[in-house]
C-alpha cells in the first residue's frame, strides 16, 4: 500500500517522530523543487514492512537531521545537501557524497545551472586512525580485477583492519538530474542505464512508477513476462556471485564453472529474446516482446537445467571444507547494525531481518503468488552465500510455475503522453529493494528519484569489516556485492 | 570436497565457440543494419524521428540525400528497427568494431539505395608500434572510467569458458604498467577524469587505448551531463573504438581484433 500524507509544515517532524518507532524503516530521502521552484524534501518511511508513507514539507532553510534517529540516513541527506543545497542541522558527517574536490562547493545541481561548471581543487579529509602501529592502506578507485572503481581506505595493525573508510561516486553520472525534461516514454532507457547487470529490476520499478502515475494496468501476460525477466536477472546475478566468491577465496573451478552456467542463461535470453540483458523488453504499458508457446517449453528447459547444474555445483562447494574454512564467520552484519543501517535484499536476508518487496510490497503478478523468503541469522559471508544459494533455486521455481500458467492476449497498452501526475513503484531487483519516484509534467519527467539498494547498504560493509583480515576484504566486499554505479547513479 | 567441484568440471561438455562462430558475430547486441534497399525518404524521416540519440542523421549535401548512422552514439534502443519498416533489422555481424572514429560512422544514398563506402582511416602510429612488438600476446587493463556496469561486465564475459580470450594470448592485467593496452569503458565522469589520466600515464609506451561502448565512444546516454566530461577521447588518446551498448563479448573481441588485425584475424594470421 502507499500513502502520500498531505504536504505540510509538519511534515518533517511527523517523519522524524515515525522513525524512532521500532516497526519503522526508513526507505529514501530525497529532494524536489515545485512549479514555482520552492524545495521540498520528501522522507519515504516503510511501516510495519507493509505500508510505504510519504512525508513532504517545504524547505526554506536547513532542517533538523533525522541521522542520528536513524544511520539510515546518513547518505541521503549528504545527497540531499548536494543536489539541492539542504542543509540537513546535526548531522554527524556532513562532508560533499557525490562531488569530488574538482566541483565547486555552493553548485547544487539540482537547483543552479550546471551548464558550464568550473573545475575546483581541494584534499579529501579521511578520518585519522592513531596509534602505534596503525597503518594506513589505500585501495582504488581502479582496482586490481575488472569491477567498477571506488576508494577503500583501511587503518589496519598487522593484517587486522581497525577501520574502513568508503570515499565513492567515482561514477556519478548526474543521473536523476538527466530525467528532467525526458519524455516518460524515454526515461526507462536513462532507468537501463543505471546498472547494467540490473537494468530490466531498473526498467520495470520505472515502468511501474509511470504507470502507477497514470492508472493504467498492464496486460496480464506483460506482467508475467515481467516477472520471468525479474527472476532470470535474480538467478544470473546470484549465480555470478557465488561463483566470484569462490574466485576470491581462490576456488577457481566452481568460478569457471558458474561463470559459465550465468553465460548459458544470457545465451537462452538472446535465443528467445534477442537481448542478453533484456535491455528495452520492459516499456511503460508492458513489454515489447513476447514468446510462442513452443518456445516457452524450451526456454522453461533451459532454466530448469542451469538452476539445477548450479544447484549440484553450489552443493559441491559448501561441502568444501576450504570454502566453509573462509566463509564461516567472516564479515559479519549483526541485525543490530544491519537494521540501523536500513540494509535491503539478501544482505538483509542473511542477518535475519525478513524484508523482500515481492512480499511486502507486492506489484504485477507478485500480487498473485507467494513467494518464499529464505532467512538466515548469522550475517556472515557463508550466510549471505547461502542465501543466494536458496533464492536461485526460488527463483527457478517462480519462473517455471509463471511459464505453466502464462496468461494469453497481447503484452502492451498504449501509455497516455501528456498529463501531471505522481508516483512511485518498488520491485525486489537482485540486490533489494529498488524504487523509483516520478514526478510528470506535460508528459515529461519533471523528477525523477532512484532509490537503490546499494545506496543503502554501501554503508554497512566498513561496519562488517573491523576485525577481519584485509586479505579477506574482497570476499566480504563481494558477498555484499553492491553497484557502484547504481549507488553513485 | 574440492576434487568432486573439479571433476564435476571436468565431466560437463566443452562450450568454447569456434574462432569462426566468435569473430564479427553481433547476436544479442541489438545493433541495427540497414537493408539500403529497402530505404526511402519516408523511412529515413521516421528512423530519425524515432532515434533518442543523434545516432540517425539525414544529410543533405551536393544535392544528393544520405542517411548516415554513427555507431559511436547508438545505445542499440531498437528503435529504428521498430520504425524503419524492414529497412532496419538487427545486425547479425558488426564490423565497425575496433576501429578508428571515422569509420563508426556509415552512409548510404537514398536515392540509389546504396551505401556510400569510404576508405578506413589508417591506424594510429601506436597500432602499428604495438603490432611490430606485441607478438600475439597482448596485456590488457580494463578501465572503467563511470561505465553502468555494463560494458564492465561484458569484457569481464570474455573470460568464462564460451570465449576464453586467453587462448588469443591476450590477458587481463591488474596494474597498469603490466599492459599494453587500456580498454576503458563508460562515459568519463568529472570524478574519474583524473584518474583515467594516471592510469594512462602509468601504461609504457607504445600504448594502446581502445574505447568500449557507446558511452565510451560518444557519451552515450550520458551525453552532456554535468556530471561526465565527456567520451574517453576527450581525456586521452584512443586508437580504436568499439560501440555497442553494451557490446557483445564476441563484439568485444573483434574490436581487439582490429586493432591488431595482422595479429590475431584469422583469415591473416599467417600474413602477420
Ligand atoms: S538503435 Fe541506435 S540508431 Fe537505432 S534508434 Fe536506437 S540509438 Fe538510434
Ligand atoms: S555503453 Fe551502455 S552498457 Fe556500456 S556503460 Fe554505457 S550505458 Fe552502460
Amino acid at each position: 500500500m502507499n500513502v502520500t500524507l498531505p504536504n505540510s509544515e509538519t511534515g518533517i517532524s511527523q517523519a522524524l517522530d515515525l522513525l524512532r518507532a521500532p516497526n519503522a524503516r526508513l526507505v529514501s530521502i530525497f529532494g524536489s523543487t515545485g512549479d514555482h521552484h520552492e524545495r521540498y524534501v520528501h522522507y519515504l518511511i516503510d511501516v510495519n514492512s507493509r505500508e510505504y508513507r510519504m512525508f513532504s514539507s517545504v524547505v526554506t532553510g536547513p532542517i533538523p537531521s533525522a541521522t542520528p534517529i536513524s544511520p539510515a540516513a546518513a547518505w541521503y541527506e549528504r545527497e540531499l545537501h548536494d543536489q539541492y543545497g539542504i542543509e540537513c542541522v546535526g548531522h554527524p558527517d556532513p562532508r560533499p557524497l557525490l562531488f569530488h574536490e574538482n566541483w565547486p562547493e555552493n553548485v547544487h545541481p539540482m537547483i543552479d545551472d550546471v551548464t558550464h561548471v568550473p573545475w575546483a581543487e581541494g584534499q579529501y579529509q579521511f578520518l585519522k586512525v592513531q596509534g602505534a602501529g596503525v597503518c594506513e592502506v589505500p585501495v582504488g578507485p581502479i582496482h586490481a580485477g575488472i569491477i567498477e572503481p571506488g576508494h577503500f581506505r583501511f587503518s589496519v595493525v598487522g593484517d587486522t583492519v581497525l577501520h574502513l573508510e568508503l570515499r565513492h561516486f567515482y561514477t556519478h553520472k548526474g543521473t536523476e538530474k538527466l530525467f528532467e525534461g525526458t519524455p516518460v516514454i524515454d526515461g526507462v532507457m536513462i532507468a537501463e542505464s543505471v546498472s547494467g547487470d540490473n537494468c530490466f529490476s531498473h526498467a520495470v520499478a520505472y515502468c511501474q512508477a509511470i504507470e502507477s502515475a497514470f492508472g493504467i494496468s498492464v496486460p496480464p501476460r506483460a506482467q508475467a513476462l515481467r516477472l520471468i525477466g525479474l527472476e532470470l536477472e535474480r538467478m544470473i546475478a546470484h549465480i555470478a556471485d557465488v561463483g566470484a566468491m569462490c574466485g576470491d577465496v581462490g576456488f577457481n573451478v566452481p568460478a569457471a564453472y558458474t561463470a559459465r552456467i550465468k553465460e548459458t542463461l544470457l545465451r537462452a535470453s538472446t535465443r528467445f529474446f534477442g537481448t542478453r540483458f533484456w535491455r528495452g523488453m520492459a516499456v511503460p504499458g508492458g513489454v515489447t516482446r513476447d514468446f510462442s508457446s513452443a518456445d516457452t517449453g524450451e526456454f522453461g528447459r533451459m532454466v530448469a537445467a542451469a538452476a539445477g547444474d548450479f544447484a549440484e555445483m553450489a552443493r559441491l562447494i559448501l561441502h568444501t571444507s576450504s570454502v566453509q574454512n573462509r566463509f564461516e564467520s567472516t564479515g559479519i552484519l549483526t541485525a543490530e547494525i544491519a537494521r540501523q543501517t536500513g540494509v535491503v535484499g539478501p544482505v538483509a536476508r542473511a542477518s535475519g531481518i525478513r524484508l523482500d518487496v515481492r512480499c511486502d510490497h507486492p506489484s504485477g503478478r507478485y500480487r498473485d503468488i507467494n513467494v518464499d523468503v529464505p532467512l538466515y541469522k548469522y550475517g556472515d559471508v557463508l550466510a549471505r552465500a547461502r542465501i543466494r544459494i536458496d533464492e536461485t533455486a526460488i527463483s527457478m521455481r517462480l519462473i517455471h510455475e509463471t511459464l505453466k500458467q502464462l496468461p494469453a492476449g497481447s503484452v502492451l497498452v498504449s501509455v497516455p503522453l501528456s498529463e501531471n501526475a505522481e508516483a512511485w513503484s518498488a520491485v525486489e531487483s537482485p540486490r533489494g529493494e529498488l524504487l523509483y519516484w516520478v514526478r510528470i509534467r506535460d508528459g515529461k519527467i519533471a523528477r525523477c528519484h532512484i532509490k537503490s539498494p546499494s545506496f543503502q547498504n554501501w554503508p554497512a560493509l566498513p561496519v562488517a569489516m573491523p576485525g577481519n583480515i584485509i586479505a579477506d576484504f574482497p570476499l566480504i566486499n563481494k558477498s555484499f556485492n553492491l553497484s557502484y554505479s547504481g549507488s553513485d547513479r | 570436497m574440492i576434487g568432486d567441484a573439479v571433476e564435476r568440471s571436468l565431466r560437463s561438455p566443452q562450450v568454447l565457440i569456434s574462432v569462426s562462430e566468435l569473430f564479427s558475430n553481433a547476436a544479442g547486441s541489438r545493433m541495427p543494419d540497414v537493408q539500403p534497399d529497402l530505404l526511402t525518404d519516408e523511412v529515413a524521416r521516421r528512423v530519425v524521428a524515432a532515434c533518442p540519440t543523434s545516432a540517425l542523421k539525414v544529410d543533405e549535401a551536393a544535392g544528393r540525400t544520405h542517411l548516415i548512422l554513427n555507431y559511436g552514439e547508438c545505445i542499440a534502443c531498437s528503435r529504428c528497427v521498430a520504425a524503419g519498416n524492414g529497412a532496419f533489422r538487427y545486425a547479425e555481424r558488426v564490423a565497425r568494431c575496433g576501429v578508428r572514429k571515422k569509420a563508426l560512422i556509415r552512409r548510404w544514398d537514398i536515392q540509389r539505395r546504396a551505401e556510400v563506402v569510404q576508405d578506413e582511416p589508417a591506424l594510429s602510429q601506436a597500432a602499428e608500434q604495438i603490432r611490430s612488438l606485441v607478438g600475439r600476446a597482448l596485456n590488457i587493463r580494463q578501465v572503467d572510467a563511470g561505465s553502468c556496469n555494463g560494458c564492465a561486465g561484458e569484457i569481464l564475459a570474455l573470460t568464462n569458458p564460451y570465449y576464453d580470450l586467453e587462448r588469443f594470448g591476450i590477458h587481463f592485467v591488474a596494474s597498469p604498467k603490466h599492459a599494453d593496452m587500456l580498454l576503458v569503458t563508460g562515459p568519463v565522469t568529472r570524478n574519474m577524469a583524473a584518474a583515467l589520466k594516471l592510469a594512462y600515464d602509468a601504461v609504457p609506451s607504445p600504448k594502446l587505448v581502445v574505447a568500449v561502448g557507446a558511452c565510451g565512444c560518444s557519451g552515450g546516454i550520458f551525453a552532456g551531463s554535468h556530471a561526465v566530461v565527456g567520451p574517453v577521447d576527450a581525456v586521452i588518446p584512443v586508437d580504436g573504438y568499439i560501440p555497442g551498448c553494451p557490446p557483445t563479448p564476441s563484439m568485444l573481441l573483434t574490436g581487439i581484433a582490429h586493432v591488431l588485425r595482422p595479429l590475431l584475424l584469422p583469415s591473416r594470421r599467417r600474413t602477420a
